[in-house]
């Protein structure tokens, strides 16, 4: 009897504590917009500095090499924005999980980690203009090519991995396709190697890397669904960083700095053929 | 070797950076570890008195403590400090706090399981040689209690160790980063390394804690009364 | 005359409903050697306990010297000192050497010379044969070297009165005559002691008087060779009876022929 009590209270008692802590958080981040946590691009400049957020192994979008140093689609774009802005750059090695947080609390200046723009993330941090396109593709054997996926016959099984917006898409939009689902990038693999799916879908970059490095196979189907961009983020609110960026990538248009750097770092893993599908010029997308 | 991909370890100075990550994991839990030490020892004698409010609070520091993932401490810590207060702390910096944060209480635990099992006669004789309350507790409870402690918390450290992958969620790079950045870069050119980088992962921990084991096999048997 | 050393007046001692201690009067005489006898329940290892103000009384008074001893108040450490108490389990702290948990207490409670204190405890190891273990752990012990080192430890704090709680209770029978036979040199140099046992025979050697307690009362008090021979109470007869035994192997004598 006492027993129970006690912990009953000791519940409410817990309780009370992490909601009061959740409220304090959440006005945090409302008092925290007002209260500009991020540095302005005159702060910037002035402290020789910018933070930038990358992913340390995501190659080949930002990853480290051998020698310690980042490399990547996205750290060639950091490194010509921190040498435009005339300052040095550090970047913060960072998780998928936590990228929102560290603009929110303005730990870093910019996010440049493969960053795909959406209406949830819009609420959050302000993106700039795109620098890539991504959109969901679809493999398969050469054998019999699926070019779209009106191909796919009923007794068909496409091959996805579970928890990939290619999973999301396919069960609501083509809730007829059959889906078999596996948990880790290599059971996929395995699995249409071994003729267990006549395709498989996901994030398109993977599909074209996988079908560039395996022969006999093509990706039937580059783009499919809606077509995503991939941009930089700052904190929100920060106006006079965004702006900079937004010159910054219309200006780097006229010398098209992106296919350059497209040649220059992915050219290797996605090959010559999905340039245009993949990169955006000038923050300009082409429909 | 081929197969195991581990050549790729010495590509540049991949090997030294894997180290590098090895030893900002060890000082992260170690440095944690002295910490929940010290304060665990203060817990866990604050927790062996009678006082209700004390109880009540030391209840909930412990119930936080187990129901919240460390995770989400170390968000709260590294981004929620910012958020509240405007501090920007260090990520290594926070992970440590996390790390006493939680060694502390499970510490704390330890401690008043160890001081409450110290017979009553061993006050009792003290008192009756005259020595202070706080006299009692400096020449007589806490150095047994660090005695039946040490094997525990070392059981502790090598654990804390094992956590610090947590840490790279908020920046850190520590080994199991490292050891995610050398497969990631190397994907095309050793697209199986990812099984020899973590059998060296696996050994170099082993190399650190199996000393750190060795000691408190040595120590208890040491003292084993 | 005799100078009074311990007073104890109407001591009252519970525990919730159930009393230990009722009115309880002693007066003990320095130099003078006190056993203590009874049932086990009887009320005498607490009396102890409460001389060394280890437990709350609830009413009445002990007096050291004219000073009272109260567990709860300021000066208890240092009445303390003057007491030395050894208790049934030998409690040596298992982390320190027998010489460490002899000269811990005058070290840092006397604040004595620590050279001088090492000094003291070595002639007192000496005395009673275990000057070679000075540097062993107690664990190394058997349980009457233990209870030897106990009272060496509380002699070294050079106590006016000497509280003796059972120390033989838990030793294997080879083992308690060292213990007793220390304690009967410390009677012969004039210790002042109050002593419960369960040993009769030591009880009547060591002791100047000899009090029997049940139910928490004095049920008899005189000198050993009275008490002990011709109890005057019903009670003390009874207890007495106890330790006896009517032999039951009546056919010894021929089987051993």
């Amino acid at each position: 009897m006492k027993n129970s009590k006690f912990k009953k209270v000791l519940a409410l008692l817990t309780a009370a504590v992490m909601i009061v802590a959740a409220f304090a958080s959440c006005s945090g981040s409302d008092s925290g917009a007002s209260n500009a946590v991020y540095r302005t691009l005159d702060e910037i400049r002035e402290s020789g500095t910018v933070k930038i957020g990358v992913f340390s192994d995501k190659n080949p979008f930002g990853y480290v090499d051998e020698n310690g140093d980042y490399q990547g689609y996205d750290v060639y774009f950091a490194e010509r924005l921190a040498e435009d802005l005339g300052v040095e750059v550090e970047y913060v090695s960072t998780e998928a999980a936590s990228r929102i947080e560290y603009l929110q609390t303005g730990k870093v200046d910019i996010i440049l980690a493969n960053f795909t723009v959406t209406d949830e993330r819009k609420e959050e941090v302000d993106f700039a203009l795109p620098y890539m396109n991504v959109a969901l593709g679809v493999v398969s054997p050469d054998s019999r090519v699926i070019e779209s996926l009106d191909d796919i016959e009923d007794s068909d099984e496409v091959i996805v991995i579970s928890g990939t917006t290619a999973e999301t898409y396919l069960t609501e939009n083509y809730p007829d396709i059959k889906l078999k689902k596996f948990d880790a990038y290599a059971q996929a693999k395995t699995a249409l190697e071994n003729g267990e799916g006549v395709a498989w879908a996901n994030d398109n970059t993977e599909v074209i890397a996988y079908a560039l490095q395996n022969s006999g196979y093509t990706v039937g189907i580059p783009s499919l669904g809606s077509n995503d961009t991939i941009a930089p983020a700052v904190s929100k609110g920060n106006k006079t960083l965004l702006n900079w960026i937004n010159e910054e990538i219309e200006s780097l248009g006229e010398e098209n700095f992106f296919h350059k750097d497209y040649e220059e770092t992915l050219v290797d893993t996605y090959g010559t053929d999905y340039e245009e599908e993949l990169v955006v010029e000038g923050g300009v997308v082409s429909e | 070797m081929q197969a195991l991909g581990i050549e790729v370890l010495l590509k540049g100075s991949n090997f030294l950076r894997l180290l590098g990550g090895l030893w900002v994991a060890l000082k992260i839990s170690l440095i944690a570890v002295l910490f929940s030490i010290v304060l665990g020892i203060l817990f866990g004698i604050v927790m062996t008195y009678k006082n209700p409010l004390v109880k009540i609070i030391s209840r909930i520091y412990l119930e936080i403590v187990r129901i919240m993932p460390q995770m989400v401490l170390l968000f709260i810590v590294f981004f929620g400090t910012t958020r509240m207060f405007g501090w920007n702390l260090d990520a290594e910096l926070a992970a440590i706090i996390v790390f006493t944060f939680w060694g502390t209480a499970e510490m704390g635990d330890l401690v008043r399981g160890a001081v409450s099992n110290i017979p009553k006669h061993q006050y009792e004789s003290s008192y009756a040689l005259g020595l202070s309350k706080a006299q009692t507790y400096y020449h007589i409870v806490i150095p047994q209690t660090l005695r039946r402690l040490i094997p525990l918390s070392i059981n502790l450290v090598t654990r804390m160790i094992k956590t610090t992958s947590l840490v790279m969620m908020i920046g850190v790079v520590e080994a199991l980063k490292v050891t995610q950045q050398i497969i990631e870069a190397n994907r095309m050119v050793a697209p199986n390394a990812a099984f020899g980088l973590y059998l060296t992962v696996f050994i170099l921990y082993f190399l650190a804690c199996w000393p750190i084991s060795l000691l408190a096999t040595y120590l208890e048997k040491k003292w084993s009364a | 005359m005799a100078e009074k050393l311990l007073t104890i007046k109407h001591l009252k001692k519970s525990y919730g409903d159930n009393l230990i201690l009722k009115d309880f009067n002693l007066t003990v005489n320095k130099g003078e050697v006190i056993v203590v006898i009874g049932p086990s329940g009887c009320g005498k290892s607490t009396l102890l306990r409460c001389i060394n103000g280890l437990e709350p009384i609830q009413g009445g008074e002990i007096k050291l010297r004219g000073e009272i001893i109260d567990g709860k108040a300021k000066n208890i450490a240092e009445i303390r000192q003057k007491i030395g108490m050894v208790f049934q389990s030998y409690e040596l702290f298992p982390h320190k050497t027998v010489l460490q948990n002899i000269i811990l207490a005058p070290i840092k409670v006397q604040k004595r010379d620590k050279a001088e204190v090492i000094k003291e405890a070595e002639q007192l190891l000496e005395k009673v044969g275990l000057l070679d273990k000075k540097d062993s752990y107690p664990r190394q012990l058997s349980g009457g070297q233990k209870q030897r080192v106990a009272i060496v430890r509380a002699l070294c704090m050079h106590p006016e009165i000497m509280l003796f709680d059972e120390v033989t209770a838990a030793l294997d029978p080879e083992m308690v005559r060292e213990v007793l036979d220390t304690i009967l040199d410390l009677a012969k140099q004039g210790s002042t002691m109050i002593i419960v046992t369960h040993e009769m025979s030591f009880a009547k050697a060591v002791s100047d008087r000899v009090l029997f307690l049940d139910k928490g009362e004095i049920v008899e008090e005189d000198i050993p060779e009275e008490l002990f021979e011709n109890p005057k109470t019903e009670r003390a007869r009874r207890f007495f009876n106890t330790f006896e035994y009517d032999a039951v192997k009546h056919h010894t004598k021929t089987s051993n022929q």
